[in-house]
């Protein structure tokens, strides 16, 4: 019994901050048709500086418990770099996605150095951090509190992101850009600016989730090019565009994980992968996306 | 046994509640040019698209030859004998004219898996493509890149590479749509004449301007909410005032007034 | 494109191929064992081509190809006892279009981003079973790649620099005109009108009566042999298979490469190769950033040289032969 509730939490923890990069990335091809192989940079990036911002609080006398709050406030801050490489992208918009996939894939090789430069080659952690919440007791069962928290946080965004889309304005104009540039352009929408800001949000939901994901794992330099496959299997299992396929396709992938690693390591991202090539034969616009082709 | 090319059987093409088509039946024999018109809405591409195997009917049989083609996709109905050239143009952007026309003739003599025959080389290939590309006034065009045409040579160029196919029959949608009206006669007389030395057997065509259809077509179907309003000979049909009245409006002028038969 | 002329571009050619074949007597052998990658690359790269360039299909997955040649190779020479090159080549090709056939038909159906997710999906599929199954691959330190014989001789009194740069890099430098020499008859066949047909607009291609898919197919099938054969060259050439050869990064170095010599061109990507290779060397040697380097090197290309190298040098072609 305790397996399967191992099982359970750990895989949705891990469904909770793929999430967060999903969603960054399904907003971004939402609205700007680009799909960014750089999203696992920006999760790493995020994890990083969320361990400096930590230890950076810590010796200036920050109590321990604070460090969840730091590290959502990390993530938000470095989402300054958003309307930057917004920028280097704009000049390939009108290009074929070949090409946009390119320059993503260029700023994943510039990252890679740029963490290695600021951080080193060694990974690092946050010890551990992450039991200072204690845990939760359900009779047999506990868990970290902190897992629960995150998982929490991130439910908590999912629902101020679909509010946000569903009943704002701003969301409404979003969506509207998403399904038709021209048109929304042509009705007043400032179509650069919805672009800066699509991308920054995205960026800082990468960021966050990397953050998060700290206390229970290590800031590696393989997490940018590792986390790029499992983001994609979500958007693909979800579908491209939709964010209730994010949330779906975030939760299968977690728990498929969580699952393999627990009964047949081997299988573990076998799985995901035999998944996703199912998924998209079965129906290529993944369980919530739009038909194509 | 009928001894229609092309035909269609009480076709009917739902969407839901949202009825396209609604029991349609024509048969299109050799010689005949006939032309499809109506106003937008009335049914004229889901019939064309059923005529040219890309949509299956809800009820109804389509079939050319004989054969059932219903729903058999654009690369069998090529295949078949038939052809069909777009409304908005289609081509191939970075190719040049004449390798636009040689990708008609090498599907239509089946070489397309050939891989190690030199293309260059193959001198009856390129005498065919000059041949068809003369036929449409492109042949002082051959190694322009199609992208860098005028609308109209785009245009001939689409319907040229839809000839090359050596098609039994031809569905042109809108062909001289995006033409000066000067040419539009013009354009019209070259495809006819083109059509005959090719060896094609019966043209469809969709067309909105009443003075082509009148002077090109051999029989004119008007397609109204759906269903066929009628199925006449051009005389026959702009002598009769109500389908006037219902496909183009008012109309008064030379077109009500001509008796003259077309050619 | 400029058209250069058929003479011109065979001069080129030869003149190319002669310094080639003399570069091993005059030039350091430092600069002689980097040609043998660029040689594999460029004969995987020639296959990436067909489906990129000439087809419209971006495989973000064709690195898997290339591992399946070096596996091939290090399986055959290390477990099952067989040491020609040949019998390599042949494997190799063989077993990569073999599979490279399911991949196509659940492949070939989609275009665009999904082609490309799709592709790197099965890639990261064959790294994530040539990483696990330890028994089997060899798992992250892969299998070795023992010496193999070329036509029957095994150059015994030849060391290991001596034999790569001498009688390999000749049987290397034959393989790679002769499948270069191929893929210029692929291309400039009917069957290459046709897929160039369907990169342009495959719509109007199956109005024309093309069977989009199945050119895509063989388009795909080709593509992994030629990948598969590069692997090969790249394994006997550092002795040793390893999964990273199958991860999605090293697909997205062959894209790289392929668009920094220029796709729409049919010597793009063995100019990329050559200099990918190249530059990639210089890079490594005189920072450890390099990656970053590269990165901004194809940022630069995307942004401002999309046509590549050979790009460029068709624009220089054309000013020149204005004057």
């Amino acid at each position: 019994m305790t397996a399967f509730f191992d099982v359970l939490i750990g895989g949705v923890f891990h469904a909770s901050v793929l999430f967060l990069v999903a969603a960054g990335l399904q907003l971004v091809f939402g609205v700007q048709r680009i799909v960014n192989l750089a999203c696992g940079s920006f999760y790493a990036l995020g994890a990083y500086f969320g361990i400096s911002a930590v230890g950076w609080a810590t010796a200036h006398g920050a109590p321990t418990w604070s460090f969840l709050p730091v590290l959502i406030a990390s993530g938000i801050v470095l989402g300054a770099i958003g309307p930057f490489i917004e920028r280097l992208l704009r000049t390939v918009y009108k290009r074929d996605e070949a090409f946009q996939l390119l320059l993503t894939f260029a700023l994943v090789l510039m990252f890679q150095d740029v963490l290695r430069f600021f951080w080193g080659a060694n990974p690092q952690q946050l010890g551990n951090l992450s039991m200072s919440y204690g845990k939760v007791t359900l009779g047999e069962v506990s868990f970290p509190t902190y897992n629960v928290l995150v998982m929490l946080a991130s439910l908590a965004i999912a629902v101020a992101l679909g509010l946000f889309l569903q009943r704002t304005r701003h969301g409404r104009i979003l969506r509207a850009t998403a399904e038709n540039r021209e048109m929304a352009e042509a009705l007043g929408a400032d179509v650069r600016w919805i672009y800066a800001s699509v991308f920054t949000l995205g960026t800082i939901l990468g960021t966050v989730g990397g953050a998060l994901v700290v206390p229970t794992s290590a800031a590696s330099l393989d997490m940018p090019v590792e986390l790029v496959v499992e983001a994609f299997a979500v958007v693909v299992i979800g579908g491209l565009g939709s964010m209730r396929g994010a949330l779906v396709g975030a939760l299968v992938v977690g728990l498929t994980r969580a699952a393999a690693i627990s009964f047949y390591a081997e299988l573990e991202v076998l799985a995901i992968y035999l998944i996703v090539i199912v998924v998209l034969v079965a129906r290529p616009a993944g369980l919530f996306g739009k038909p194509v082709e | 046994m009928s001894t229609a090319l092309i035909e269609t059987v009480g076709v009917r093409k739902a969407y839901g509640d949202f009825v396209a088509l609604d029991g349609v039946t024509l048969a299109v024999a050799e010689g005949e040019t006939v032309a499809i018109v109506g106003p937008n809405g009335a049914g004229k591409t889901t019939l064309v698209n059923v005529l040219t195997g890309l949509l299956k009917p809800t009820e109804g049989i389509v079939r050319f030859k004989g054969d059932d083609i219903a729903g058999i996709g654009p690369v069998r109905l090529a295949e078949r004998g038939m052809a069909r050239a777009f409304q908005l143009v289609h081509i191939f952007p970075a190719l040049t004219v004449a390798e636009t026309i040689a990708v008609a003739v090498v599907s239509h003599r089946r070489h397309g898996l050939k891989t190690f025959v030199s293309l260059r080389r193959d001198a009856a290939l390129w005498d065919r493509v000059r041949e068809v590309a003369a036929i449409f006034g492109l042949d002082g065009k051959l190694d322009s890149e199609a992208r860098l045409l005028s609308q109209g040579e785009k245009k001939l160029l689409d319907i040229a590479s839809a000839f090359a196919l050596v098609p039994e029959v031809i569905l042109l949608d809108e062909p001289t749509s995006g033409v000066s009206s000067g040419d539009k006669h013009a354009i019209m007389r070259t495809l006819i004449d083109a059509a005959r030395r090719a060896g094609v057997k019966a043209i469809l065509l969709v067309e909105h301007d009443m003075d082509l259809v009148a002077e090109y077509s051999t029989r004119i179907v008007a397609l109204q909410g759906g269903k066929v309003l009628a199925d006449r000979t051009p005389d026959a049909f702009f002598s009769d005032p109500e389908i006037i009245a219902a496909i183009v409006g008012k109309r008064v002028g030379r077109l009500a007034q001509d008796t003259r038969l077309p050619t | 494109m400029t058209r250069v002329s058929h003479a011109t571009l065979l001069a080129g050619v030869v003149v190319a191929i002669a310094v080639l074949a003399l570069l091993p007597r005059f030039a350091q052998p430092y600069y002689v064992t980097l040609v043998l990658p660029a040689f594999a690359y460029a004969i995987a790269l020639l296959g990436f081509n067909l489906l990129f360039g000439v087809t419209g299909l971006l495989s973000f997955g064709h690195a898997l190809f290339v591992a399946i040649g070096a596996y091939a190779a290090a399986v055959l020479t290390s477990k099952l006892g067989v040491r020609s090159f040949e019998a390599i080549l042949v494997v190799a090709g063989i077993v990569a279009v073999a599979a490279a056939l399911p991949v196509a038909l659940l492949s070939v159906r989609y275009v665009r981003i999904f082609f490309g997710i799709l592709t790197l999906a099965f890639g990261m599929l064959f790294h994530s079973f040539l990483f696990k199954f330890y028994n089997l691959t060899g798992g992250d330190t892969g299998i070795r790649v023992l010496r193999p014989t070329l036509l029957g001789s095994d150059f015994k009194d030849l060391d290991k620099t001596a034999f790569l740069i001498g009688p390999f890099y000749y049987a290397c430098l034959v393989l790679a005109v002769a499948l270069a020499f191929a893929m210029w008859r692929i291309v400039h066949s009917p069957f290459g009108l046709h897929l160039a047909a369907i990169r342009e607009n495959p719509r109007k291609a199956e109005y024309l009566g093309v069977r989009v898919h199945r050119f895509r197919l063989l388009a795909f099938l080709i593509s992994a042999f030629y990948g598969a054969i590069g692997g090969a060259i790249l394994a006997v050439n550092t002795g040793q298979a390893d999964p990273e050869l199958a991860y999605w990064t090293h697909s997205g170095e062959l894209v790289f490469m392929t668009v920094l010599g220029g796709f729409a061109n049919f010597f793009g990507p063995l100019v990329g190769a050559f200099t990918f290779i190249f530059l990639k060397s210089e890079l490594m040697g005189a920072t450890q950033y390099w990656r970053f380097f590269l990165g901004v090197t194809l940022a630069v290309i995307v942004i401002a040289f999309p046509r590549g190298l050979m790009g460029l040098a068709s624009d220089a072609w054309k000013k020149v032969a204005r004057s």
